[in-house]
């Protein structure tokens, strides 16, 4: 793809919200590999996910959850099918334009982290502020007051080394929400943590997701997790098995 | 900037990765500004031994080797050429011919019992009659000629033996003392050509403007007075028949063109040697470079029993250690310095390779936090400038240090100059080197532009590793790339 038609898109696409559904996938296939060794991760995948849903992608491993989300992510690209956020087709972009939505519109939460290890906490929430346009003491502003509202303003200036698993995922989450994401896409964000701070982190994403309006997808092969959602998403061999409210969603509904 | 913090975060915190591309860089970038500032110092050093040949002007020396009879060569005695000549001029060779070694008479030496101290002054070439610098004068393609006569002083100390008494002067009993002088006459007119210049001069002065003047003077060569304990303003017997000279100045031999110990007025050394209107050195100044083979021919063609040595055959044959090293410098050297520093980049490449494959997935997450691929690249050939350039100065600095070492220790290198095949004597206008030698102390300047194009390969290895690096991790789908293990 060039940059010629990577700009065009940047200019032509909107990424402020409107009417569409936050995500709209129809016929959505993501295969590995080619020939003998062809996997099928996901396969022909319909769903809409609605602005502000707290959305659960539940299954066990190799079940296409984690290929989901990043196809959600504009991390990667589907084999057919079309991925359609806020009404635009992601497989018709471009690089750049992909990276500009990730940057104005979405938050990613890892399993593993992902911090930069040589970066301090504020620093690392720094990161997501980088390529926008603001100057030093902003994003630095900006930083902090994340780390504040994920209660981290005191280890600002520790590394990751320096800090517990639990505090490094809530400065991945204050990082996901550095850029004021319309979505955040979270892949097993307790994977890594003990149930204390696994607890803490799920709480921490609840609220972010009342408090701020945030779409929010969760991948999990917790079910615990996966009912704190008002939506699960249960998936096998990439087909998507049963679309429901959660149990616990259900109960508050009746 | 945000980059910048983290580039210098990176370059900080991932110390052992950082010192050991930079380490890698700089031993390359050393070693090339080592080995280009003792190139530079070998170059410096020859220039320096070679000038003396080059710069005292002459271009030709000519003189007539001695024959040395060899009982096994069918004829013996002097060759054909000489035949030539007239009967009083091969009478004379064959004197100076004759008696070129040490016999003497003991005879003339006084009663039996008493000491005596006699100098002999003996050839050490055959001689030309001084017109013969005058037609080599005349000579198309000679700018001038000058003569020289330069004769073996002798001298024999002891006490006179009983009459009867085999005298060995050489065997046990024998009860003598020998001293060695090389001693040369120099026509103080042409101060320019003659075998010692005043450029030479290393203490006190040069010959007076005449003959006349200088009738009385001589110049020792520098390393022999120290030897002897001679200074200027001394009286020193050089020749001699009670006849003192005095002490005037000191000069520096270099090597090869003039080594001669001891140099007096061309005139007196005539008289005191019994060798009125001979000289046994010319040395000739051509009217240009280009003209000397062919004059050499000339003169060869035209004086019989003539050798001529150009300049340029006795830079040609300066040798010893100074040679070796200055061979081993232009060959050895530079494939080691382009070696290590081919290594170097190379070493410095792969850890910047491998140390962005193990970034890749900070690298997706860098993406997926919404950074373009360009940003990306950009951060990683960055970090890797900043090494290229850590590892340049570090560089610069080892290769200052070693070079100032070699600088301080000053290692000494001999330069020699071989005698010609087939004579004993004859080099340059003298007797007395058959194989000169001097020592040059070997320096090491650091030459800028080597250091700076070392740097500058350091810096462009380093790039292009992290470009590359950067450029392939950047373009994995971010996906891709964060599914790579840490």
């Amino acid at each position: 793809m060039t940059d010629d038609v990577e700009s065009t898109e940047t200019q032509t696409m909107s990424t402020t919200p409107d009417a569409n559904p936050t995500y709209e996938l129809v016929d959505v296939t993501r295969s590995y590999g080619d020939g003998a060794t062809l996997v099928l991760a996901l396969d022909a995948l319909d769903l809409a996910i609605e602005r502000g849903e707290f959305v659960a992608v539940f299954g066990p491993s190799g079940s296409g959850k984690t290929t989901l989300l990043q196809l959600l992510g504009a991390l990667d690209r589907p084999t057919g099918g079309s991925v359609r956020f806020e009404g635009h087709a992601l497989e018709r972009l471009g690089d750049a334009a992909l990276a500009e939505l990730r940057l104005r519109a979405m938050g990613f939460v890892f399993q593993q982290f992902n911090l930069i290890p040589t970066l301090s906490a504020v620093e690392n929430v720094e990161a997501a502020l980088a390529p926008l346009a603001m100057s030093r003491t902003q994003r630095t502003e900006s930083a902090l007051a994340q780390l504040e509202a994920v209660g981290l303003g005191p280890r600002a200036h520790h590394l990751p080394t320096q800090l517990s698993g639990g505090e490094q995922q809530r400065v991945a989450i204050a990082r996901a929400l550095a850029g004021s994401p319309r979505v955040v896409l979270a892949d097993e964000p307790t994977g890594n943590l003990d149930t204390d701070n696994g607890e803490m982190v799920m709480e921490l994403l609840a609220r972010l997701h009342t408090d701020l309006e945030i779409t929010l997808v969760l991948v999990t092969h917790d079910e615990w997790i996966a009912e704190r959602a008002d939506r699960v998403l249960r998936l096998a061999d990439g087909r998507l098995l049963n679309d429901a409210a959660s149990a616990v969603a259900e109960k508050a509904a009746r | 900037m945000f980059y910048v913090r983290y580039l210098l975060a990176e370059v900080r915190r991932r110390r052992g990765r950082t010192a050991l591309t930079a380490v890698g860089l700089a031993v390359g970038v050393g070693l090339v500004v080592i080995v280009g500032a003792l190139s530079k110092g070998l170059d410096d050093a020859q220039a320096e031994v070679l000038e003396p040949l080059t710069g005292v002007g002459t271009d030709l020396s000519v003189n007539r080797p001695l024959i040395v009879r060899n009982d096994d060569a069918a004829g013996g005695g002097l060759s054909d050429p000489f035949s030539q000549l007239s009967d009083d001029e091969q009478r004379q060779l064959e004197r100076e011919n004759e008696n070129h070694d040490a016999a003497f008479n003991y005879s003339d030496l006084g009663e039996p019992g008493q000491p005596f101290s006699r100098v002999s002054l003996l050839s050490t070439q055959l001689s030309f009659p001084d017109s013969e610098v005058a037609k080599l004068r005349d000579l198309d393609g000679t700018q001038d000629a000058v003569g020289s006569l330069t004769l073996r002083a002798l001298r024999v100390e002891g006490v006179v033996p009983d009459s009867g008494q085999v005298a060995s002067p050489h065997g046990p009993g024998g009860g003598f003392e020998f001293s060695d002088l090389t001693l040369s006459g120099v026509d103080v007119r042409k101060p320019g050509l003659a075998m010692v210049t005043p450029d030479q001069i290393a203490e006190g002065r040069y010959f007076s403007e005449t003959p006349e003047q200088a009738r009385g003077e001589a110049v020792v060569d520098l390393a022999y007075a120290r030897q002897n304990g001679t200074n200027v303003g001394d009286r020193t017997e050089l020749a001699g028949q009670g006849e003192e000279f005095k002490v005037v100045g000191l000069a520096s031999a270099p090597l090869g063109g003039v080594a001669s110990q001891a140099y007096v007025e061309l005139g007196r050394l005539q008289e005191l040697s019994d060798r009125q209107g001979r000289v046994n050195g010319i040395q000739v100044r051509a009217d240009s470079a280009d003209a000397v083979a062919g004059l050499a021919e000339t003169i060869e063609r035209q004086l019989v029993g003539a050798e001529v040595v150009t300049a340029a055959d006795l830079a040609d044959r300066v040798g010893g250690s100074l040679e070796d090293a200055e061979n081993l410098s232009s060959t050895l050297g530079t494939a080691l310095a382009v070696v290590a520093l081919a290594a170097a980049s190379l070493i410095a490449a792969l850890l910047t390779l491998s140390s962005v494959h193990k970034r890749t997935r900070e690298l997706g997450t860098l993406k997926a936090l919404g950074w373009r691929q360009r940003l990306v690249v950009r951060q990683v050939t960055g970090e890797a400038l900043v090494q290229g350039a850590l590892g340049g100065l570090l560089g610069a600095a080892l290769g200052v240090a070693g070079a100032t070492i070699i600088d301080a220790i000053g290692p000494t290198l001999e330069a020699s100059v071989q005698a010609q095949p087939n004579t004993g004597f004859g080099t340059f206008g003298q007797g007395s080197i058959a194989a000169g030698s001097t020592d040059v102390v070997l320096g090491a300047p650091v030459v800028p532009g080597l250091f700076l194009l070392a740097t500058g390969l350091a810096l462009v290895g380093g790039l292009f590793a992290g470009a590359v690096g950067g450029l392939r991790a950047a373009r994995l789908r971010p996906a891709e790339a964060l599914r790579s293990a840490e």
